[in-house]
């Protein structure tokens, strides 16, 4: 056992840690696809990849704040993005989007038209809808024996160590506010503060905050309850047939994922292809049974399965869609929820 | 400088002001200044953002990150220093496999190792069955998404960086100095006490400051196994960059964290050599 060796030995620890972050080049076309995580059905991708022979670079964001700094920092890297609704609007705001050539995008007509024209986006000049859903309750019908119908059922002591909280502030305080029953897009100082200490009182019941994997916590039944996104739960729910949703008494937050192209991305065309092709009647019906969020497709009913088209989670009623706010941009009031939220998670 | 010399150092100094001096200059520039509500910078030079951070709120979260990489660095010098001493007492060949056996894990992905503990450790995880299937426990503890599980995450990842040094260090030791001690009438602990852990202070001083300066800038071990509930500095900064729209506070807080952690190096390094020379004294 000799120095030399040692030295070698801890120069390829550090060489391999350098590494680790290089990937090899192709000569194929390479459509970079930056969106949620699980938001496509992976055998799609494949299907897109091989009817165009192009090669799909699928990358996950966590929250929109995240995509839009990464944008802000060289979007040109990307070909195609999932902003939802309000980050459409800020988007296009500080054009960072190109506009849609709807030429490309024949399947354009087959939207359902309550997607078509939103107010975030007015004529879809910059944005698709992609998927939509609503932030309910999703528990484990195993651990809750009470129908949960109220936001204030989290609070609930005997839950404690077993609540998830999605990992977003404005998803999290508008929740608070919605319970008591203000706008989840509130401006005002006092409310806000409010909402912020009732929350408080929730985080001993927390067992943790998250985004991406919060299905899994939910199917391995780490927690009893959470807030969930609704496909979030029609997912787990299949997984784990213990699991239910609901959509709270006091209503809560309606969302939009969209397909967007950043400014100066090399692949337009090719994006616009993609979304096309994931608009198809069939190819959409097949995508959507895979990843449990309910279809925009109009034309794309009569392909879906019986569970899929009677499935609660995924079909929200007239009645439970009428509780729904969408959020909208709080202007400068986003550093009060910033600070608020940093207070809040380090239990100060 | 002639000209041999320029051609051999110019890569280096390249190198060092591409990646370097030249994002490390933008971040501290950034961090003077002040952003819109959209999160775009405007150019308008003053400290707000520093003073920001002598907010009880901040300074909390700072003490917590300190305290967090505290103990996983006397955690880890406890485990490591026993591991790195039985090693160089084995044969050439058995040192050479605990080498590599230390090294395997960084061959795998840090995120993969890292969500591998949550599967042994959640609920339903290896560990709870294993423990209710024994009878030790009727209820799954709650092991995940804890401080503890962030300090055994932090432990467990850089405890090569620890077990390295201090066996290169011991492996350097003149042994002749033992034997003399033992020569001489010393106990085995007394001899451990006055040669050993004297000499292999570098060892245990280069391994310490690794471990300590990584894990206070470490946020991916709290936000997978602590839930991100607790949040370390870097978790902070983090969410500065890719959640608050503020990059001049995430700046300034990466500013901030640079230079404490220069002066908990130096400190080190000045503590130690004092207590090494006093050491030597002692003995003269």
């Amino acid at each position: 056992m000799n120095k030399k060796w040692i030295a070698l030995l801890l120069t390829g620890i550090l060489a391999l840690t350098v590494l680790a972050g290089c990937t090899g080049g192709s000569s194929q076309p390479t459509l970079n696809l930056y969106g949620w995580a699980d938001n496509f059905d992976p055998k799609m991708i494949e299907k897109f990849e091989k009817e165009n022979n192009v090669k799909v670079n699928y990358t996950y964001f966590a929250n929109n704040e995240e995509l839009l700094a990464k944008i802000k920092a060289g979007g040109a890297n990307y070909d195609l993005i999932q902003p939802s609704d309000y980050m459409v609007a800020t988007m296009v705001q500080q054009g960072l989007l190109e506009e849609l050539n709807k030429d490309n995008i024949p399947n354009f007509k087959h939207l359902a038209d309550k997607f078509k024209n939103p107010e975030y986006d007015p004529d879809n000049k910059h944005s698709v809808t992609y998927m939509s859903g609503v932030t309910g309750i999703a528990y484990n019908k195993k651990y809750i024996k009470e129908v949960p119908d109220s936001w204030e059922d989290l609070w609930n002591p005997a839950y404690k160590g077993k609540v998830l909280l999605l990992d977003d502030n404005r998803e999290v305080i508008g929740m608070a506010l919605k319970k008591a029953g203000k706008s989840n897009s509130s401006r005002d100082d006092a409310e806000i503060n409010a909402a912020v200490n009732d929350l408080r009182k929730l985080v001993p019941n927390v067992l943790a905050f998250d985004t991406d994997s919060i299905k899994q916590k939910m199917i391995q039944e780490e927690a009893w309850i959470g807030t969930l996104w609704s496909g979030d739960a029609a997912f787990a729910a299949a997984e784990n047939p213990d699991i239910a949703y609901v959509v709270p008494k006091e209503g809560s937050t309606i969302f939009s994922d969209n397909f967007a192209i950043p400014k100066g991305a090399k692949n337009k065309e090719l994006a616009e292809k993609f979304i096309n092709f994931m608009m198809d009647p069939q190819n959409s019906a097949t995508n959507y049974e895979a990843i449990g969020y309910s279809n925009p497709i109009a034309a794309a009913k009569p392909h879906h399965s019986k569970e899929y088209n009677e499935n609660p989670m995924i079909n929200l009623t007239d009645e439970e869609m009428n509780r729904t706010e969408w959020l909208a941009d709080v202007g400068d009031k986003i550093q009060l929820y910033d600070r608020l939220w940093t207070e809040l998670k380090s239990g100060q | 400088m002639n000209k041999r010399t320029f051609g051999l150092v110019a890569p280096v100094v390249l190198w060092l002001s591409l990646f370097l001096i030249i994002p490390m200059a933008a971040v501290v520039v950034v961090s003077f200044m002040q952003r819109d509500n959209l999160g775009n910078i405007i150019w308008n030079f003053n400290f707000d953002n520093y003073a920001r951070f002598f907010d009880p709120l901040y300074l909390g979260i700072y003490w917590d990150t300190i305290w967090v990489s505290l103990i996983s660095t006397v955690l880890c010098l406890l485990l490591s220093y026993p591991l790195a001493y039985y090693i160089t007492t084995v044969s050439a060949r058995a040192q050479k496999l605990w080498l590599i056996a230390i090294t395997i894990p960084f061959w795998i992905n840090f995120l993969i190792r890292t969500y591998a503990w949550v599967i042994l450790l959640r609920t339903q995880g290896i560990v709870n069955s294993l423990l209710l299937d024994i009878g030790l426990i009727r209820e799954p503890l709650q092991l995940l998404y804890t401080d503890g599980a962030v300090i055994l995450g932090m432990v467990y990842t850089f405890i090569p960086y620890m077990v390295l040094p201090i066996y290169v260090a011991l492996e350097q030791m003149d042994k002749r100095l033992l034997e003399a001690a033992s020569d001489l009438g010393a106990s085995r602990w007394k001899s451990f006490w006055h040669i050993t852990l004297p000499q292999t202070k570098t060892g245990i001083m280069t391994g310490s400051v690794l471990v300590f300066v990584t894990t206070t800038g470490m946020y991916v071990i709290s936000d997978i196994l602590g839930g991100a509930k607790s949040q370390m500095l870097s978790n902070i900064i983090q969410n500065q960059f890719l959640g608050a729209r503020d990059w001049p506070f995430g700046s300034a807080l990466s500013v901030i964290f640079i230079i404490s952690s220069m002066i908990i190096i130096g400190l080190f390094n000045r503590a130690m050599r004092s207590k090494y020379d006093a050491s030597r004294e002692a003995k003269a």
